[in-house]
């Protein structure tokens, strides 16, 4: 005959170990879920994954250096990528190239929005994963490309640092961490990210003594003048650091557009931002990013600032004329860019920030392949100390 | 009676209708010179009248800002303006003379997607020939390949002695060449320079720097009054091509000097301000209406009306959201429009 006693001991013992592993399932999951997980990309899908994906299909190339944060041998999880950063960033092809030989192997499948994409190319490499970023499927959560890949039964996440970057740069890190079963890697570089925007956001939510004008001209010398960032993406930088965009109240879309000169020349900013790329060394143009030296870098914003129109403006005198590398507007290194405006746009709040010691952080502790070369730079040289 | 009265002084009714012709000049020069002065005149910046004044006369004396705005942005952007205006136009008249038809234009024979390939070479692939300036290359490429593109054309007419039909459907031929070579182009090019070739082939006048005016002046100053004169054979032309023969005009000769001076002036104007579209076919229609077919009036009334024109659209783009360019190509094209579909409409009425 059974206990009773005994029975119900049993009983209580169960309903413990049952309790406590219910509750500690949830946890359990979301530390370090078993495979298969579920993921939510920025578009709100959920994607269910079988197994640690280990042959990706990177869509915008130039996000390897987003992986790149993750893992120290991004190439190893390529099995086809998308051709931009080629086109896009040749000096970054370039030295990821070399630091990667296998990467020059790795099949292209496209270079722009999905549309482009070579369906049939995705499925021959056989992809467990394929990873889009937000501008390249336009239609969204509808988008046809999305529909297709899914068909074929390769999952898809969408990650996004270009059309929302405030909201969607620390997501899409997530994203990234869950999905490749990264979650410690994206974690640390979330941490960094949060703790330096905490910094901002708070001294900006304490007030500001101005606010300051800013024109963002972009590739100065080679599009027409004078292009300028509107109130989304790099413009939301700018507001968010508590400067004033004179094109961002201007433009009938959040993309920016073309300021007449004059209107310029009129507004006069006290900041003049230019952007430009490291293979753009023609005259007139800002040479900036990998492989260039601070002296290039100069040098080149002087040219710029020898444009006729441009080179009356009274922020020269002032010392607040500044170059900015272009690609900030599409990568999770978009914090040092903000650190860089902050500094530039309100020195006095922001005067201990310190961005060329973030880089080498990061650099040190996150990067697969240094990112090396002068990102921003002022006109004025500083004082020699 | 009235008929006997009209028969008796046809002279003084010639007379009259001259008179009435040159005041249509006259009218129409002021009305460009207007134009002109307010483009110099209006701006974002709201420069008062004096200001303006002071900084056009007595640079030296005004404000710095003042003489940039005016001598850097204002007054070259103005100056392109008519010259473009006067080129794309006069050409436009020549050729619809030359086609025999109201509807031809420069760009109809694939000038401007020539100029757009051209432009794509340097822009995208920033191939050129060696010794141009890099300044220089896109423009350079432009004039090269629309010029080129005429040659072509040119030398289809020697060799076939071919008709305003066969030209008109070489040029189609061209078009879609030329535009299924950009868009090679665009499909490998990279995200910036992409943007570039788009923006070239919007059209702007922010390009213009006083070596472009001077090159276009140039070119302008010396086509023009050959136009000018060549005027009588084109009228004669207007009758019918036997009929000028008849009248002694050597059409072949006439056809292949026409399509010389369209092919310069087209090729200049959009080398150095991208595709501006629909001044070729609106400018020499108004003035059409305006004088009639005698070309005497009929090609400086259309160099006028695309002066005019042209003013009018630079003014625009530049006032329609105060402090934002928008293309003047894309103007010129909103405003060339409604009178393109009408002429349409007109043209199935009477058929």
């Amino acid at each position: 005959m059974v206990n009773p006693f005994r029975l119900a001991l049993a009983l209580v013992w169960a309903v413990v170990l049952v309790a406590s592993l219910v509750s500690a399932a949830p946890s359990a999951f979301a530390q370090n879920a078993p495979w298969p997980r579920e993921v939510t990309d920025v578009l709100g899908r959920k994607v269910t994954l079988t197994a640690a994906p280990k042959r990706l299909m990177l869509a915008e190339g130039f996000q390897i250096q987003t992986l790149g944060l993750l893992t120290k041998q991004p190439a190893d999880l390529l099995a086809a990528w998308g051709g931009d950063l080629a086109a896009l960033d040749p000096v970054v092809y370039g030295i990821y190239t070399k630091a990667f030989p296998k990467l020059a192997e790795v099949p292209v499948v496209g270079a722009g929005t999905g549309d482009t994409f070579s369906l049939e190319k995705a499925l021959s490499v056989s992809p467990d994963l394929a990873i889009f970023s937000a501008w390249q499927v336009p239609g969204g959560v509808q988008d046809p490309a999305l529909a297709k890949f899914e068909a074929a039964g390769i999952p898809v996440v969408v990650i996004d640092f270009y059309r929302d970057p405030l909201k969607n740069t620390v997501e899409s890190i997530r994203v990234l961490g869950e999905a490749l079963g990264r979650e410690a890697e994206a974690k640390a570089f979330i941490d960094f990210y949060s703790a330096r925007m905490d910094v901002i956001r708070t001294r900006v939510a304490a007030g500001l003594p101005d606010k300051p004008s800013v024109m963002l001209h972009a590739y100065p010398g080679i599009w027409p003048c004078c292009w300028s960032a509107g109130s989304g993406g790099t413009g939301e930088y700018i507001r968010l650091v508590g400067g004033q965009n004179i094109g961002g109240e201007k433009f009938p879309t959040e993309n920016g557009g073309q300021l007449n000169l004059e209107y310029l020349i009129d507004r006069d900013p006290e900041i003049y931002i230019a952007t430009g790329l490291p293979q753009l060394k023609q005259k007139g143009a800002l040479a900036v990013g990998f492989g260039i030296d601070k002296a290039e870098a100069r040098a080149s914003l002087a040219g710029v600032m020898q444009t006729p129109g441009i080179s009356d403006l009274s922020a020269k005198d002032k010392g607040r004329v500044h170059g900015l590398w272009n690609f900030f507007n599409g990568s999770p290194l978009n914090i040092l860019a903000i650190e860089t405006l902050a500094k530039w746009i309100q020195p006095k709040v922001f005067a201990d920030l310190d961005p060329d010691a973030d880089r080498a952080e990061i650099n040190k502790r996150f990067l697969a392949v240094p990112f090396e070369g002068t990102y921003w730079i002022d006109l004025k040289e500083p004082a020699k100390q | 009676m009235t008929d006997i009265a009209t028969k008796a002084d046809p002279l003084a009714d010639y007379g009259l209708l001259l008179r009435r012709r040159v005041f249509i000049v006259a009218a129409l020069s002021f009305l460009t010179l207007g134009a002109f002065l307010l483009d110099v005149a209006l701006g974002p910046s709201g420069l008062t009248v004096g200001e303006t004044l002071q900084g056009l006369f007595f640079p030296e004396e005004a404000r710095r800002s003042v003489t940039v705005i005016l001598w850097q942005v204002r007054l070259p952007a103005a100056t392109m303006a008519v010259l473009v205006g006067i080129g794309l136009s006069l050409a436009g008249a020549e050729m619809q003379t030359m086609m025999n038809n109201a509807m031809a234009s420069p760009f109809t024979l694939g000038v401007s997607s020539a100029a757009s390939l051209g432009a794509a070479f340097a822009i995208v692939l920033g191939m050129s020939l060696p010794g141009i300036p890099q300044g220089w290359i896109v423009a350079f490429n432009a004039f090269v390949f629309a010029f080129g593109s005429m040659a072509l054309l040119q030398l289809l007419v020697r060799m076939r002695g071919a008709g305003a039909e066969t030209l008109v459907l070489f040029g189609i031929a061209l078009v879609f060449t030329f535009n299924a070579l950009v868009s090679l182009l665009q499909f490998v090019a990279s995200q910036e320079t992409l943007q570039r070739l788009v923006f070239w082939t919007l059209g702007s006048l922010t390009r213009a720097n006083w070596e472009s005016i001077g090159i276009l002046a140039v070119v302008v100053a010396v086509i023009s009054p050959m136009s000018f004169r060549a005027a009588w054979s084109l009228t004669a032309l207007r009758l019918g091509e036997d009929r000028a023969r008849s009248f002694g005009v050597d059409v072949g000769r006439l056809r292949i000097y026409s399509l010389l001076r369209i092919s310069l002036l087209t090729s200049a104007s959009v080398a150095f301000v991208g595709i501006i579209g629909f001044i070729g076919l609106v400018g020499p229609h108004i003035a059409r209406l305006l004088v009639g077919e005698d070309h005497r009036f009929f090609l400086p009334v259309s160099a006028l009306m695309g002066a005019l024109v042209m003013s009018l659209s630079s003014i625009a783009s530049k006032m329609i959201i105060p402090g934002i360019l928008v293309p003047v190509g894309i103007v010129t094209a909103l405003v060339g429009l409604p009178i393109f579909f009408a002429l349409i409409l007109k043209r199935k009425e009477r058929l």
